[in-house]
């Protein structure tokens, strides 16, 4: 593994901490593309988010030319936590953002997506990052991992709730610019689609490689460490089985983590959680979420 | 056993430096090659830091405990367990502890430790008034004459309402978040990763010790009906004294998640900055008596005898508030203290000072140190009592007991430990000391040591002792 090429991932909690309350607009204007009787807003804040995020990473990256993409253009092994940091920053912003924030940063993301394209490697074919095939696999990959996630550690969702979340979650993949009718509106279409690209994944190098660094980053703060451990054996846990496999986990398959493992992997999560609410206003964007969330719930 | 001098700061404290450094992220690589020393650094620091505003922050500590969020009210036992539940409840706890408990902690981490407690909201009215039907049998408007939906203070994990009973007595009720026995007592199972969380500054043979006192603590407050018994038998004990008020407790409305005891008024520690001194003296009086008649006698202490827990009548008449944290001492582990005090304020007799001091595991025996270094070191602890006469205690000694403790440069330092059943006597630093000198209280406190202390019972030697020695001669005549 060639972790030396990548910088250290010191800073990871504060860093996204900082993105987060970037994202969270104090006095919104309006209720952005979600809002906060959203389903969204509601998987949004579950205690699973890291677990949901490692899992969509993990996904994404199965896919060749997505990785490519990533691989080759942006600054990822520079700085692999501001690269996180800033996709946090881009989530927190799209789902609780006035709309004007949301759309200009998704036009942000557009115009840096242009830029985005080439030849991968590994399979020779072309690639664009701004073309609706990606940036679906992308998005598909985000919608389920949240799914995925909550159910196993978070706050399940209803089978209805999670119709709703992946019909609600179509305006972020239209705000990158996939047309709407792409976009999966249910659990099955879901489901569906990742089956339809499932030929297309593979771990290539750059995979094996950029996601080995991010299930055990080096130069994570030592008390912080032992916490990702956690998320990431909860992310594998999650991924489909034949992902798990593309990763070489898993063959033959492991065994489901045990009862007891879920209620640690959940109390690593809460303090997780709690570190993240000690970092300078997240507590309080925290909290405006939550009375918005209240105030529309009892509407 | 190297580290015994750590144990101070690792059994009182150790919970709450671990907290400490998960919280601010201190540079772990340093942590990793010398931990043990690390955390004393990281201790010392913050302990000199804080020493210099000990009795200031300590007032505002209290005082923070009122703010409640009622806009972000618990609504549901799922609300409860996505605030407290995975973890966090027990962090805050740890942190609750720590912000009493220890003194090393520094300003700064003292703020986001206080920042995440009160961010703990309080119960909707409902919540609340559903853990009481389940607890009582009957929701609230019928176990009790009146109920006030709206809590007026946050509580241990919970929340006080005031109400007034069926037969009309005021009272003040403590109500439990629903389910938070449950997850707290599930998390403070996973001990790997309190472990964890323990290991980064305790030295590795003081985590287990650290984890047991930790999980006693957290498990005593749990369930109210310990602390009611202590209430009671405190209650009990000072019924009818001229000064210290303990309000009574309302057993048929006390459970293990609701504890009902009468309601009292009074005024708030902060408000006697505008009494006169002559009040704040008064005031400063009952509470030694209260501490050092509680210790030698009922053999308890407070451990939570900060300023928020007081409420002020005029007079020297004060009501303690809040024994979620009593510790009862044995008269074997109460006999080396008394001890102490005797040989070096009453005796002079230093080498029997010094061997009463390794007898109670305070001082390594045949420690390289002349007793006269010993004693010198010590004395600050005892420079209240040392002499007969009025003395003021000022803010600045206060600080320089809770400096001294907190003194490992001192050669005597390295042979110094707190044995783990007496660590929770050096609240009486915070508790007693730093309130004392916030009042710039003045008294003889050594002829009132003198009335308390069991090998002299002195003659009343103030008005109030004349009155709690009249009050003494009637509890003997009710007893015999």
């Amino acid at each position: 593994m060639t972790a030396d090429l990548y910088a250290a991932a010191t800073g990871l909690i504060e860093r996204c901490a900082a993105a987060y309350v970037s994202g969270v607009p104090g006095d919104a204007a309006d209720d952005g593309f979600f809002g906060p009787a959203s389903v969204t807003w509601r998987v949004s804040t579950d205690l699973a988010s890291p677990v949901a995020g490692l899992r969509s990473l993990l996904m994404q990256a199965l896919h060749p030319l997505a990785m490519a993409g990533v691989d080759q253009h942006s600054g990822w092994r520079r700085d692999p936590v501001g690269r996180l940091a800033a996709t946090s920053a881009y989530l927190a912003t799209i789902t609780f953002g006035e709309r004007t924030a949301a759309a200009a940063a998704a036009a942000r993301v557009r115009r840096i997506h242009d830029h985005v394209r080439g030849v991968d490697t590994v399979t020779g074919h072309r690639y664009a990052a701004g073309g609706p095939a990606l940036l679906l696999w992308v998005h598909a990959a985000l919608v389920q991992s949240s799914l995925a996630a909550g159910r196993a550690f978070g706050t399940p969702l209803s089978a209805d709730d999670s119709d709703r979340y992946v019909a609600e979650m179509r305006v972020a993949a239209e705000l990158v610019g996939v047309p709407r009718p792409l976009v999966p509106a249910s659990v099955a279409d879901l489901e569906r689609y990742v089956a339809s690209v499932r030929p297309e994944l593979r771990c290539t190098p750059a995979a094996a490689e950029s996601m080995g660094y991010l299930l055990d980053p080096p130069g994570l703060d030592e008390d912080v460490a032992g916490f990702w451990q956690d998320v990431r054996d909860a992310a594998i846990a999650v991924l489909p089985d034949w992902a798990r496999a593309m990763y070489g986990y898993g063959t033959p398959q492991p065994p489901p983590l045990a009862p007891g493992r879920r209620t640690e992997i959940r109390q690593s999560l809460g303090v997780l959680d709690f570190l993240f609410l000690s970092e300078p206003g997240v507590l309080e964007a925290r909290q405006r979420i939550t009375l918005r969330m209240r105030a529309a719930r009892s509407a | 056993m190297k580290a015994r001098r750590l144990a101070a700061a690792a059994m009182a404290g150790g919970a709450a430096a671990a907290l400490t450094l998960i919280l601010l992220r201190r540079r772990p690589r340093r942590l990793r090659y010398d931990r043990g020393l690390a955390a004393l650094r990281l201790f010392v620091r913050g302990g000199i830091r804080y020493a210099g505003s000990a009795p200031r922050l300590f007032a505002a500590a209290g005082e923070k405990r009122q703010l409640l969020r009622e806009d972000l009210a618990l609504q549901t036992a799922e609300d409860v367990a996505d605030t407290l539940g995975a973890m966090k409840g027990v962090m805050m706890k740890i942190g609750q502890m720590a912000s009493y408990v220890d003194d090393g902690l520094s300003p700064a981490v003292r703020r986001t430790l206080a920042r995440l407690q009160d961010s703990v909201p309080p119960m909707s009215p409902q919540l609340a008034a559903a853990v009481v039907a389940e607890e009582l049998g009957a929701p609230p408007e019928r176990a009790f004459a009146r109920w006030d939906p709206r809590p007026i203070a946050a509580a241990s994990i919970g929340q006080v309402h005031r109400a007034v009973t069926r037969n009309g007595r005021a009272v003040a009720v403590k109500v439990q978040y629903p389910g938070i026995a449950e997850t707290i007592t599930a998390d403070l199972r996973n001990v790997a990763l309190l472990r964890r969380m323990l290991r980064i500054t305790a030295p590795a043979q003081d985590v287990d010790a650290l984890l047991t006192e930790l999980r006693d603590r957290i498990g005593e407050e749990l369930d109210y009906r310990r602390e009611a018994e202590d209430q009671r038998l405190l209650a009990a004990y000072y019924d009818g004294h001229p000064t210290i008020h303990i309000p009574a407790v309302v057993s048929q409305l006390s459970t293990r998640r609701v504890m009902t005891s009468e309601l009292s008024g009074g005024a708030r520690f902060a408000e006697l900055a505008g009494w006169p001194q002559h009040e704040r003296d008064l005031a400063a009086e009952t509470i030694y008596r209260f501490v050092f008649r509680s210790l030698y006698e009922v053999q308890a202490f407070n451990g939570d005898p900060h300023p928020g827990n007081y409420l002020f009548h005029g007079g020297g008449r004060v009501t303690f508030l809040d024994f979620g944290l009593v510790k009862h001492f044995t008269q074997a582990e109460l006999q080396p203290l008394l001890q102490m005090a005797r040989t070096v304020c009453v005796e002079h007799d230093q080498e029997a000072f010094r061997r009463s001091l390794e007898d109670a595991g305070f001082l390594r025996p045949g420690a390289p140190l002349s007793t006269q270094a010993i004693v010198e070191h010590l004395a600050v602890f005892y420079d209240t009592i040392r002499e007969r006469g009025p003395l003021t205690i000022t803010g600045d000694y206060a600080s320089s007991v809770v400096r001294r403790f907190f003194d490992v440069r001192s050669p005597v330092a390295e042979y110094i430990s707190v044995p783990r059943s007496y660590v929770i006597l050096q609240r009486i630093n915070l508790g007693l000391f730093a309130v004392l000198g916030e009042l710039c209280a003045t008294g003889d406190w050594r002829a009132i040591a003198e009335e308390i202390w069991p090998f002299v019972q002195g003659p009343p030697s103030t008005p109030m002792g004349e009155a709690e020695a009249a009050w003494r001669a009637r509890r003997q005549v009710i007893a015999a």
